[in-house]
């Protein structure tokens, strides 16, 4: 376990001291700010306009973030060797692997939370109101981003940078379609068509289990089991993903 | 009948624990018919960058792996470490394959142009590397500030890595290398980026851990530095391994020729000497006269005592390892064709 | 030098979005001022269900970014010509993408109903909300209003004004508008029951409306 904390303390290292990490928090700060500039125009839904802003905002910011320094990672300590020192310790590769993802999830993490604590603290201030309520939604975030971040991981273990972000993003837009991927398959094509898609939904993300922003905004609170089935089903598709990465990576040599 | 059985048995229980008692230790590094082919990923090509090389390391020495560019120095290496896999062949520190992390535990390793993290400086990148060795803080913190004092970069421990120069990164790799106070030391040319003072200390330090018993694995170029701290040497050319000896058993121990350095010479006594097949080159002020055998040695000092000329020094040349290297290789050029 | 390099890298994707999002400015400001020129831009506006799906998760901010939309075209043509003919179905997209969105259903409902003379389409979208938002007390007020003032179906009004009384957070008027609402479609008992539950609040000046009105139908103030 020490080796996957020393490892994941250095990528945050690492994340916080080539300053995209900062500068996406500087973004975030833009943006809810910018929301707050737009909210006269939305005939007394100024706070509605924040929260959803600053919400979206903040996601699409980590997620950004996550696809950014995770697909440099592995690929730029292969690059400059810096792996083959770690390697050549007691460290197995899924260890350095685990760690390295445990270091850009808790990057993101942290930028989500400081994002949602400006959106609340510029709820507080211009309108009075402070909606604890959005932690639940940060919660099912900091799950969805999980699952970026474990899809960066994975493809990052085979694959050059840009493909990497090319395929995490397509797997992102795929996990919002999957449930139309089922219905095409059940309702037109052939058997094979059908099965196809029906596997492909079963694998893909069902990134919307994730996605209570709707609710949060209405000042609906997200109920305990949703979170507790998000949290769940999150935890154990990130693990079969890094599972995955892991199988990959032990079998890689570095030339 | 039961006595003497008896009798027997305890014999053979002697013997076996006898037996116990002089089996070989593990080797701390034992490589055994190791082959790597590679295949090229748009061709799928073969190519062999190690074929069926065998050595073993002796506790406590230092060895030699030397070669030209392509040898096969450094793919040796990788599979030592466990960075590559072999095709077929095997590869065991102290009794484990390098896939295990407990084999690496005690070792120390420096690549060829190390890289460290450059967004940390020495001081936290020692802890990281203490951390991944799972070195009580306190210990690390002990060992690294001795390590970093006897490679003289104690001021610069707070500066970041991305401003070292390359002989500080060289130094730090060494820190880094040593820091689990290794059994086995793999050094990937370790002299690479240091000044003639450095590459002193740094050989200084070398010594100094063969007499703690630490085994040393380093790969050089640089044969002359080789030469002066090699207990043993292994000559790859093409992925094979050609020899594996002791220098002095390597090397032609007779005396090649003889130098004899005086002042000057007068031309016509050059022409002469050089007319008997001994050569002549200036070395400064100076000039030496290259004798083959020991037996003109003695005409050659005759001659030179009856013109008056004053004899600086009388100096035998043996063999470098450099000169036994260039042989070996060319021998087995010769021998493929 | 590689440092600065991926340090370069790593800003890639923001600098991007910083000039996507000026370059769409740019495009919005290079519009031409007609308002023809500003319902053509309206008039491609998708439908709910394509843009729901293209907001990969962001639903609610689209709906935002569509009501904003919204209010700047209704009070372009307010100070022009007066037609707001995409008004509907900007006010249907935005509330397919956040249907919990109360402020579309009545702001449509309103501009369909009141101000364009298309009050079954105004009533339609009302409807969908409530069948959404079944305990938004808001919502069965504005359609309540609707059947009042477009149908003059007074008796449809009163109904709903009435379960707008039952839906909780509604305030102290919506029993006045039931009440009255009742009256004029001849339902006298159910009227008297609502000036009471009016009588009950606690504004003096209500109160004495509420008297007035009962003893108007004949009722026991007491």
């Amino acid at each position: 376990m020490r080796p996957v904390l020393a490892i994941a303390r250095n990528t945050i290292r690492e994340a916080l001291r080539e300053r995209v990490a900062l500068i996406a928090v500087v973004f975030g700060l833009a943006m809810v700010l910018a929301s707050q500039v737009l909210a006269p125009l939305a005939l007394g839904e100024g706070k509605k306009i924040v929260t959803d802003f600053g919400l979206a905002g903040s996601s699409l910011l980590a997620t950004l973030l996550a696809i950014t320094l995770g697909t440099s990672l592995l690929y730029k300590e292969v690059e400059r060797r810096t792996i083959y020192s770690v390697m050549a310790k007691p460290v197995r590769r899924t260890e350095f692997l685990v760690g390295k993802f445990l270091g850009l999830w808790s990057t993101g993490a942290a930028l989500l939370v400081v994002t949602t604590l400006m959106v609340l603290a510029v709820l507080t201030v211009a309108y009075r109101d402070t909606p604890w309520v959005l932690a639940g939604s940060l919660a099912l975030t900091l799950v969805e981003i999980g699952i970026v971040t474990s899809f960066v991981v994975f493809y990052s273990s085979f694959t050059t940078p840009g493909l990497a972000a090319f395929f995490t993003l397509t797997s992102i837009v795929a996990g919002h379609f999957a449930e139309d991927l089922l219905y095409f398959g059940t309702h037109g094509g052939t058997s094979a068509f059908g099965a196809a898609t029906t596997v492909a939904y079963w694998v893909l993300p069902h990134l919307s289990v994730f996605n209570a922003r709707g609710l949060v905004v209405h000042g609906v609170p997200v109920p305990p089991e949703r979170l507790l089935f998000a949290a769940a089903y999150g935890l154990l598709y990130m693990g079969a993903l890094l599972a995955a990465a892991s199988a990959i990576f032990e079998r890689r040599e570095f030339r | 009948m039961k006595g003497s059985q008896d009798a027997v048995h305890r014999r053979g229980s002697a013997e076996h624990a006898q037996n116990m008692h002089e089996v070989a230790p593990l080797s701390p590094l034992s490589i055994v018919s190791l082959r790597k082919t590679y295949r090229d990923p748009m061709t799928l090509k073969p190519f062999t960058a190690v074929s069926d090389v065998t050595f073993e390391l002796r506790r406590g020495e230092i060895f030699g792996l030397l070669g030209p560019n392509g040898a096969g120095k450094t793919t040796t290496i990788k599979l030592v470490l466990g960075l590559a896999r072999p095709t077929s062949g095997s590869v065991l520190i102290d009794g484990r394959d390098p896939s295990d992390p407990n084999a690496r535990r005690r070792l120390g390793y420096l690549p060829e142009n190390p890289c460290f993290y450059d967004h940390l400086n020495a001081a936290e990148y020692l802890e990281l590397v203490g951390e991944l060795f799972g070195l009580d803080p306190n210990v690390r913190r002990h060992r690294s500030g001795g390590l970093m004092e006897r490679l003289g970069l104690t001021p610069h421990v707070k500066k970041p890595l991305r401003k070292y120069s390359k002989g500080m990164t060289q130094r730090l790799g060494l820190v880094q290398a040593l820091l689990n106070e290794p059994t086995l030391l793999v050094l990937d040319e370790p002299m690479s980026g240091l000044d003639p003072i450095g590459r002193a200390e740094v050989k200084q330090i070398l010594r100094e851990e063969r007499s703690r018993g630490v085994t040393i694995l380093l790969s050089s170029h640089v044969l002359a530095e080789t030469e002066s701290i090699c207990d043993r040497v292994g000559i790859l050319q093409n992925g094979r391994l050609l020899e594996v000896g002791a220098i002095p058993d390597l090397v032609r121990t007779g005396v090649r020729e003889w130098e004899v350095v005086v002042d000057s010479v007068p031309e016509e006594t050059a022409s002469s000497l050089r007319e008997m097949g001994h050569g002549l080159e200036s070395a400064g002020s100076r000039t030496v006269i290259r004798v083959a055998e020991g037996t003109a040695l003695q005409e050659v000092l005759a001659r030179l005592t009856r013109l008056g000329i004053f004899v600086h020094a009388v100096e035998p040349r043996r063999e470098t390892l450099e000169e036994h290297f260039v042989r070996a290789l060319r021998g087995s050029q010769g021998a493929a064709l | 030098m590689s440092g600065t390099r991926d340090r370069l890298r790593g800003l890639a994707p923001f600098a991007l979005a910083a000039c996507l999002w000026c370059a769409a400015s740019v495009v919005d400001a290079a519009r031409g001022q007609s308002p023809s020129a500003r319902t053509e831009e309206l008039l491609y506006y998708p439908s709910g269900l394509w843009v729901r799906q293209a907001a990969l998760g962001y639903e609610t901010a689209a709906a935002d970014l569509g009501w904003l939309r919204c209010i700047q075209y209704y009070g372009e043509h307010r100070m022009t010509d007066n037609r707001f003919d995409r008004i509907g179905h900007v006010t249907e997209v935005v509330s397919e993408l956040d249907p919990l969105f109360l402020q579309p259903y009545v702001f449509g409902g309103f501009v369909l109903g009141q101000e364009m003379g298309r009050p079954v389409e105004g009533l339609a979208l009302l409807r969908r909300g409530l069948e959404r938002n079944p305990e938004s007390w808001e919502l069965a007020f504005e359609t309540g209003f609707l059947y009042f003032v477009c149908f003059r179906d007074h008796a449809a009004a009163a109904r709903y004004f009435a379960l707008a009384g039952r839906l909780p957070g509604h305030p102290e008027y919506v029993d006045r508008f039931a009440a009255f609402a009742f009256q004029r479609a001849g339902e006298r008992e159910m009227a008297i029951l609502l000036w009471k539950r009016v009588l009950a609040t606690g504004n003096k000046y209500m109160q004495d409306v509420a008297r007035r009105e009962i003893r108007r139908l004949g009722g026991d103030t007491a």
